[in-house]
């Protein structure tokens, strides 16, 4: 059996005191949510760390907050709990079909949406949907708070614009418009996508134009990748948009610097996006 | 699922539920992973990072120095045993001698209070290596000027169970070939018909049984005593004989509910190293391998085989020739009995007049491959049943019809010196057929296959087990046999409880511990209901012959007036149960007696082998052609058993295999990038999930009592893997025209052949 | 660090280190062993415990997340008096398992599946249940038990 080495968990009261103890103990601190990734890690030894600060004991990030134009949703709600959420069911469903969707029961069960974001893992399904959504990050540090876009915060592989000091305190996503069609599919082969294609459109005329589009790829690349330019493709009457979807999944391939690997060769996952691209199109017009 | 049963049995040939039902389900049924002994320390072990290397030099000294260390073992100070153990080649160091041979590879071992202990004093022990030349595939092994993995010629174990000599160790990196001939194979192709010609590639599977290897070893003056996850104790044991050179009676191996084997717990694993770990820290020594640390020590033999397949102008199979290269890994462990396996069943269950097979087992610096679920079958089969598609497709015949025409039939001495074919593949195969709906059209992207095999089953035989009657009338069946899921502990009490007339719950079966109960070749091979069931029943009846002669003797009558009947005797007007009788032979409401039986190569069994372990699968499947994705649509198997002695059971058997060959067929490869092995877990190692079921499963099994085993019995449980694979890339063509020569047929490789061909 | 908890219906306190997962604590210290560990990186669920009634891997779970939670184990759900829960009757009864290393994992979580939908359909089993892995049964005679039990539970 793997065990985890020696380390202690504090509870920090409230966020203020989370992100100073992230200061004090510096490199041989983390912060701890569901543990879903960083203990898999840490049992095989890729991390250690000798203290854990468990972000769950401090009171008001498991909530999930509506407004009339976003959700905000706390860094420790569970994959589960967004799933089964009225509101996110109501207000962003693509958001509750894909957490629905994440790893398996357990995983969600007990992994949160700001650990998932945190652990900047390349095969998040959340990452890249959020992305598409336009998902806005709250952070908090020792002395200030900011608000940064997703593209910002995951800046490589489990890689964050997170200072030491500071904690991701909640997501906020914007309630796409009612004329808005989303869908987020993926495609997997082993334990963790191969694949996860993000599509967000705004249309009207009941979905035989497009008035704007954010398509994002993720898995498939280091960081959750998107580009104005295929999104530009993406705009325009229904029929024409269907004519540029090879384009445009193009340019989405290019922009996602594809590599060989386990998951399949470049040029395959090239083809994926093109696959998956139409797929979620056809998906998102079909609601 | 099940069908009408005689009415001749009571509890033979029912579906009666399994003896370790509620253990299993209250989650009380102990594993050794569950067993502690007194004083038990434990040990973790550090792993090679390079395939090939000279150890120059290992510290421990900080290890040793670490809180809650015991004691640190190396191929350095390894002592008080001999540490090269094998039962078909002694190749194999229980912990790397001054080299090692695969990244992976034992090199030392921490003995500790606790296993976190042990885990953190690995990192603080220092190994200098000096890096040499690794070769990774059996092509560049046998290359001339290749480096050797072994230098040393080795003694051959004394279980070797191949035929020839050991040709490991003699200057070249080959550990054992094998070949089948007979006929004239070039002359048949120089006048054939029709040939087809190919390349085939079977993958590095992992078993995957839950469990991981896990023992406990205890090592005294009174001897040793070991708790194993071991399919095999009785061959274990007599491995550790030398290892520790002490006899057979000082070797104990108790294995209690075992977490899955498919063959991947067979011979000896893990036993020697925890054995050395006991002797040097002077306790008992508990090592729990963690599912990662498992693919590091043993996989399947992974099969490069090139073949090609002759008709005449009648569409009569005239010839068929292959070589195989098996890619052994570090150690022989047991692939030079795979080796010899493969070129067996590579002939397939066809009438065949000329044939030459030649297989190659070849030392590599990989993990060392082992027996696997079908022993050789599958890898040969993924090569013998495409061809028999191939060859149906160039001459425009149905394959099912193609398969039909050249089948051997019962009775046949399809295959020299062996067993004539006792299996009735034409029916067999129109059954599975049926099941399939085959020859209605099919939707579009869709694809049918149906395979066969015939495996020369059962392995020596060499079987004993002992029968108790006690003077309640209750029962205990002593096995050697070890209860792995396969559901032995059941169908020996129900042979036993339908022998002597007793109810099924008043038999206990006791199992697996090399000090008490009689001997076992093995579990495997499908040769449990065959052999160790026979043995049951010969045992139950040489001790009813007991209480007979016992009953004669307290009623002073003569034995032949002395009638067996259910439960008991009956002689005249007097009816004595079991129980009346030991009691009164006795004098006391206590005492047993002890029925007993001895099976060996004789008689009936002298001929290999025990059976031909056949079956048919077929498949329809559907195939995504922008992505590649293949998806089960209907599975179909055909078990031929003999006699079905629990049909739930063998059914059991037949679709847990026929699920595991899909997943070699649609995904599972363990996958070497140079010397390191890239998805040694299970977030990169895919077995089958519920998601991945065919949307319908039909099994079926026929029972027309031709075996040698119980009530005309034959084994099951290997022989629905066998076809798997290859019906998954038959299937393929049948929906695409395209061939996939190479398994699995991942998503990406079937969206590269589709594309390929279009151009 | 001690914690208290429900384990299998009973107030329970114990006491361990913090980097112990649940597994660890409850194989270890409180000698429940139904739970089992395989491939330990989440994906098998032979360790799957029900902690307020949602599965979760033992082996990756930290003990300290069961502070003040419901846990119930392999041992917890049989009645006292050894009467089977109806999943384990049907197990049984479907020859649901062959080795039974998954089996304390699958039927724990065919409970949380059932709890919270008492009547799934074969597509919902299956989905529910892809991240519990069998390598004995090909999968079939566990879909089949978890039908069983569901009309049993519901009264059928």
């Amino acid at each position: 059996m793997m065990v985890l080495r020696r380390f202690e968990i504090h509870q920090p009261k409230d966020v203020a005191e989370a992100c100073e103890m992230l200061a004090h103990y510096g490199e041989k601190g983390r912060l701890y949510a569901g543990g879903t990734e960083l203990l898999l890690a840490m049992k095989h030894n890729l991390l250690r760390y000798d203290h854990l600060v468990d972000i769950k004991v401090v009171r008001g990030l498991d909530r999930i907050e509506p407004s009339d134009s976003k959700l905000v949703i706390g860094a420790t709600v569970t994959h589960r709990a967004i799933e089964k959420s009225s509101v996110v069911r109501e207000r962003i469903p693509v958001l509750a079909e894909m957490e629905a969707r994440v790893a398996n029961v357990r995983v969600r069960a007990t992994g949160t949406l700001g650990g998932n974001l945190c652990f900047a893992e390349p095969h998040s399904d959340p990452a890249a949907l959020l992305l598409a959504l336009g998902a806005r990050l709250q952070i908090q540090g020792k002395s200030a708070s900011r608000t940064v876009a997703m593209n910002e915060f995951i800046v490589g592989p489990y890689e964050t614009c997170l200072a030491p000091d500071e904690v991701l305190t909640a997501v906020e996503i914007p309630v796409p418009a009612p004329s808005a069609r989303a869908a987020y599919l993926k495609f997997q082969i082993h334990e963790r996508p191969t694949l996860g294609l993000a599509l967000v459109l705004d249309t009207e005329d009941n979905g035989e134009t497009i008035r704007s589009a954010r398509a994002v790829v993720g898995s498939v690349c280091l960081t959750p990748s998107r580009s104005d330019k295929a999104d530009a493709l993406l705009v325009g009457p229904r029929s024409q948009v269907e004519r540029q979807l090879g384009d445009a999944a193009e340019i989405l391939a290019d922009e996602a610097d594809l590599a060989d690997d386990l998951e399949g060769g470049a040029d395959y996952k090239r083809h994926l996006i093109g696959v998956f691209l139409k797929r979620a199109f056809l998906k998102a017009l079909s609601r | 699922m099940s069908q009408p049963r005689s009415e001749e049995f009571r509890v033979v040939n029912h579906s009666v539920p399994r003896r370790d039902g509620i253990a299993k389900v209250t989650g009380r049924a102990l594993y050794v992973s569950d067993l502690t002994v007194p004083r038990m320390a434990f040990a973790k072990v550090l792993r090679s990072p390079h395939a090939h290397a000279r150890i120059v030099s290992v510290d421990t000294a900080k290890a040793a120095a670490f809180p809650g260390v015991i004691a640190v073992l190396t191929g350095e100070n390894v002592s008080g045993v001999n540490p090269y153990y094998g039962h078909a080649v002694k190749d194999h160091p229980l912990i790397a001698i001054e080299r090692v041979r695969y990244a992976g590879e034992p090199v030392a071992a921490v003995i500790a209070e606790d296993e976190r202990a042990a885990a953190e004093a690995l990192g603080l022990i220092e190994v200098e290596y000096q890096e040499l030349k690794p070769v990774l595939t059996p092509k560049e092994a046998l290359a001339p000027g290749a480096p050797l993995l072994h230098e040393r010629q080795f003694e051959a174990g004394a279980l070797r169970g191949f035929e020839g000599e050991v040709t490991a160790g003699k200057g070249s990196n080959l550990c054992q070939a094998a070949r089948v001939k007979w006929g004239d194979v070039e002359a048949a192709f120089a006048r054939a018909a029709t040939v087809v010609e190919g390349e085939y590639y079977f993958p590095m599977a992992y078993a995957y049984a839950m469990e991981p290897y896990v023992a406990i070893a205890e090592v005294s003056e009174n001897g040793a005593t070991i708790y194993s996850s071991a399919q095999h104790p009785f061959m274990v044991r007599h491995d550790l004989t030398t290892v520790l050179n002490l006899p057979l009676s000082q070797i104990r191996l108790v294995v209690p509910f075992v977490g899955g084997g498919y063959g991947s717990k067979s011979y000896t694993k893990i036993e020697p190293l925890v054995v050395a770990c006991a002797l040097k820290a002077g306790r008992p020594v508990k090592l729990q391998l963690s599912a990662e640390e498992a693919i590091l020590t043993t996989r399947s033999d992974d099969a490069l085989t090139w073949m090609r397949t002759a008709v005449d102008g009648q569409g009569r199979i005239i010839a068929r020739q292959a070589k195989i290269y098996l890619n052994t890994g570090a150690y022989a462990e047991n692939s030079p009995l795979v080796a010899e396996k493969a070129a067996n069943r590579a002939v397939g269950p066809y009438r065949i007049p000329n044939v030459e097979i030649e297989c190659y087992a070849v030392y590599t610096n990989t993990v060392p491959a082992s027996s696997f679920r079908g022993f050789g079958c599958a890898q040969v089969t993924t090569a013998g049943e495409a061809q028999i598609d191939e060859l149906a497709a160039k001459l425009g015949r149905d394959p099912l019809e193609f398969r039909l025409a050249n089948a051997a039939e019962k009775g046949d001495s399809f295959f020299p010196k062996m067993r004539p074919f006792d299996g009735n593949l034409a029916e067999d195969l129109a059954l599975a057929a049926r099941a399939l709906d085959w020859g209605k059209p099919l939707a579009k992207n869709h694809g049918r296959s149906i395979g066969c095999s015939g495996s020369d089953a059962g392995a020596y035989p060499l079987t004993s087990a002992a029968v108790r009657v006690h003077a309640d009338g209750s029962v205990s069946v002593m096995t050697g046999s070890t209860e792995l899921g396969q559901g032995s502990h059941t169908i020996l009490a129900q042979i036993a409880a339908e022998e002597l007339g007793v109810p099924f719950d008043r038999v206990r079966v006791v199992s697996s511990d090399t000090a008490i109960t009689p001997y076992d070749r093995s579990t495997g091979a499908s040769r449990t209901t065959t052999l160790m069931g026979r043995a049951v029943l010969e045992a139950s009846r040489e001790a009813i012959a007991q209480m007979r002669a016992m009953a004669a003797q307290l009623l002073s009558a003569k034995e032949e007036d002395v009638k067996p009947i259910s439960g008991g005797v009956e002689c005249g007007e007097a009816r004595f149960t079991w129980a009346e009788i030991l009691s009164r032979y006795f004098g006391l409401p206590d005492g047993d007696v002890l029925g007993r039986a001895y099976l060996r190569k004789t008689g009936d069994l002298a001929q290999l082998p025990v059976f031909w372990e056949v079956a048919c699968t077929g498949v329809e499947i559907s195939v995504d052609e922008e992505t590649g994705s293949i998806r089960m649509e209907k599975l179909a198997t055909v078990g031929d058993v003999g006699l079905a002695i629990n049909p739930a059971l063998a059914e059991g058997q037949d679709l847990g295999a026929a699920v595991m060959g899909m997943g070699i067929g649609l995904f599972e490869e363990l996958i070497y990038d140079g010397p390191q092995l890239m998805n040694g877990n299970l977030l990169g190692y895919r077995v089958p999930r519920f998601s991945d079921l065919p949307r319908e499963v039909k099994l079926q099994l026929v029972e027309r009592r031709d075996g040698v085993g119980p009530y005309g019995a034959k084994g099951g449980g290997e022989a629905s893997l066998n076809s798997m694979p290859v019906n998954i890339a038959n299937g393929l063509f049948s929906a695409t025209g395209v061939r996939v020569r190479r398994a699995p047929l991942t998503p990406e490789k079937v969206w590269r052949a589709l594309k390929e061909n279009k151009r | 660090m001690k914690i208290q908890f429900q384990l299998n219906g009973k107030p329970t306190e114990v006491e361990f280190e913090p980097q112990e997962t649940l597994a660890e604590v409850l194989r270890d210290r409180l000698n429940l062993t139904g739970t089992k560990v395989s491939c330990e990186v989440q994906v098998c669920g032979a360790c799957t415990v029900l902690v307020d009634g949602l599965p979760v891997s033992a082996c990756t779970l930290l003990a300290y997340e069961a502070r003040n939670r419901d846990v119930l184990t392999i041992e917890g759900l049989a009645r006292p008096n050894g009467t089977l829960h109806p999943i384990q009757q049907a197990f049984i009864d479907e020859f649901a398992f062959q080795c039974g290393y998954c089996t304390p994992g699958m039927i724990l979580a065919s409970k949380a599946l059932l709890d919270e939908n008492p009547a799934p359909s074969e597509a919902e089993i299956k989905e529910y249940m892809d991240g519990n892995i069998c390598r004995c049964t090909g999968y079939v005679p566990i879909i089949k038990a978890i039908q069983r039990a569901a009309k049993v539970m519901s009264g059928q």
